[in-house]
């Protein structure tokens, strides 16, 4: 008894898998029907753009991507996040990130940090004479 | 005085400093630089006071100014996210700030279109008074020692000549627009705003907008690209780029009247490409066209040009579509 339900079970699981797999060859071929030869936005502005070899910019940026992810990664950049922040780059913020990423400016500065650094620079040079900003500093002699 | 030789001696190796540092003390106190001139000298027509006073306020934790601004701004486009969810899209531990890039990227990732407006404070003050926070990259002390720091501005009062910025840990910085430009030219007058799908920054011109646009396609949803494509097709009716991009994304969302309607108009203003024709084949083969579909293909595919071999493609594939069709 036992066994004859196993068997209807298996049968029928058979069934789903073999429906839903045609189902999905069917939704996989109506895609690439349509989709393979869709010519994209960036294809036809590519065409437009006046700038000589931007095939070759196309190219390097294929290969700016991993070499930009690798830098992110050791740069203190989670993994999974990494690949997705360089997917959200153009070709050319890749490739400039890419060439420039120790470089570039990075804000995060604080504002208290900042305004202490013009404190300290204000103390000193108020010392060597150069300002007057506080009462309280006597310029050297 | 041997204290003062001891002194003079650690600082000779950066004396030249010294004395820029001087120049620019003279210079911050003094100096009025060039665009308050011109603004204060001819006022441009606008309101002369905006707060945009709704737009979020999210104290700047660590180094995190880059992720507190843009979830500040980002929340006057009804996009509602916290700093802590941006940090880990944005921040680069060991630079311990965030690069300018990476800014435009989040905002992307996040469902905005960011754009970098022209670099002068009359296109920001527009911006503010139609209604757009201004991301701004300021360098805080000077060229030589910078201190990189994004802030917001929200609001500016002509008269008194201030802007009112999200800033740090402050809700509510007034800043002299003097020393706002000191700290912004530092960083060659950055700002970006970021829009919500549809709307257009009040100071865009077409060229900058498309490309923003295209980038923002690789990245956002199709819906949401369709929608920035759709208000770049209605400002400039005569950009390719902007139909086209329209079409190409109501196409990927199954949208065919779209899609077709902006094919078409595409395929009118640029009767020497094949690329409007070949995409409206496969829309109107979507539509169970197919006579017409493969007439519009044999069309793409006469054009030739640079999309020869896939709007070959495109007939064959049209073509088998119909046998099989004319056998079922």
């Amino acid at each position: 008894m036992r066994s004859r339900t196993d068997s209807h079970m298996r049968l029928f699981t058979k069934r789903l898998i073999a429906v839903v797999t045609a189902l999905s060859m069917a939704q996989m071929a109506s895609v690439s029907f349509a989709q393979e030869t869709l010519i994209t936005t960036g294809q036809i502005a590519a065409t437009q753009s006046s700038a000589p070899g931007s095939h070759q910019a196309r190219i390097a940026a294929l290969l700016d991507r991993p070499e930009l992810q690798a830098k992110l990664l050791e740069r203190g950049v989670d993994i999974d996040e990494a690949r997705m922040r360089v997917a959200a780059l153009s070709d050319d913020e890749a490739r400039v990130l890419a060439e420039r990423i120790d470089t570039l400016p990075a804000g995060g500065v604080d504002v208290l940090g900042a305004l202490l650094v013009v404190f300290i620079v204000l103390l000193i040079t108020d010392i060597l004479g150069y300002t007057k900003v506080f009462s309280f500093t006597r310029p050297m002699k | 005085m041997s204290f003062l030789i001891f002194v003079l001696r650690v600082w000779r190796p950066i004396s030249s400093l010294v004395g820029r540092l001087f120049f620019a003390l003279i210079c911050l106190a003094g100096c009025t630089p060039s665009q308050t001139i011109a603004l204060r000298d001819s006022p441009p027509t606008i309101a002369q006071r905006i707060e945009l006073a709704q737009t979020a306020f999210f104290p700047q934790e660590a180094f995190h100014c880059g992720p507190a601004a843009l979830a500040s701004a980002l929340s006057t486009s009804g996009i509602s996210v916290h700093p802590e969810q941006l940090a880990p899209q944005l921040y680069l531990p060991e630079r311990r700030g965030s690069l300018q890039v990476e800014m435009l990227a989040a905002a992307r990732r996040n469902g905005a279109l960011p754009y970098q407006i022209d670099p002068t404070i009359t296109s920001l003050l527009a911006e503010v008074e139609g209604g757009n926070p201004v991301i701004v990259l300021q360098n805080l002390a000077f060229s030589w020692a910078p201190r990189w720091h994004y802030s917001v501005v929200i609001g500016y009062d002509l008269p008194r000549q201030q802007l009112i910025l999200r800033s740090g840990q402050t809700r509510r910085l007034l800043v002299s627009l003097r020393t706002f430009e000191h700290t912004w030219k530092r960083s060659g007058f950055w700002a970006i705003v970021v829009a919500a799908p549809g709307q257009i920054p009040v100071t865009a011109n077409e060229r900058d907008y498309i490309e923003a646009a295209l980038a923002f396609e690789n990245v956002a949803h199709a819906w949401q690209a369709q929608e920035v494509f759709a208000a770049a097709a209605d400002r400039w009716p005569r950009n390719l780029l902007a139909w086209m991009g329209t079409g190409n994304n109501a196409f990927l969302r199954h949208d065919w009247r779209a899609a077709e309607h902006a094919f078409r108009r595409a395929a009118i203003l640029a009767p020497g490409s094949a690329a409007p024709l070949n995409n409206l084949a496969l829309t109107l083969a979507e539509q169970d066209r197919i006579d017409e579909a493969v007439e519009t293909a044999r069309k793409a595919v006469e054009l030739a040009g640079e999309f020869e071999s896939i709007s070959q493609a495109t007939l064959k594939n049209l073509l088998d579509e119909r046998t099989i069709r004319a056998r079922e």
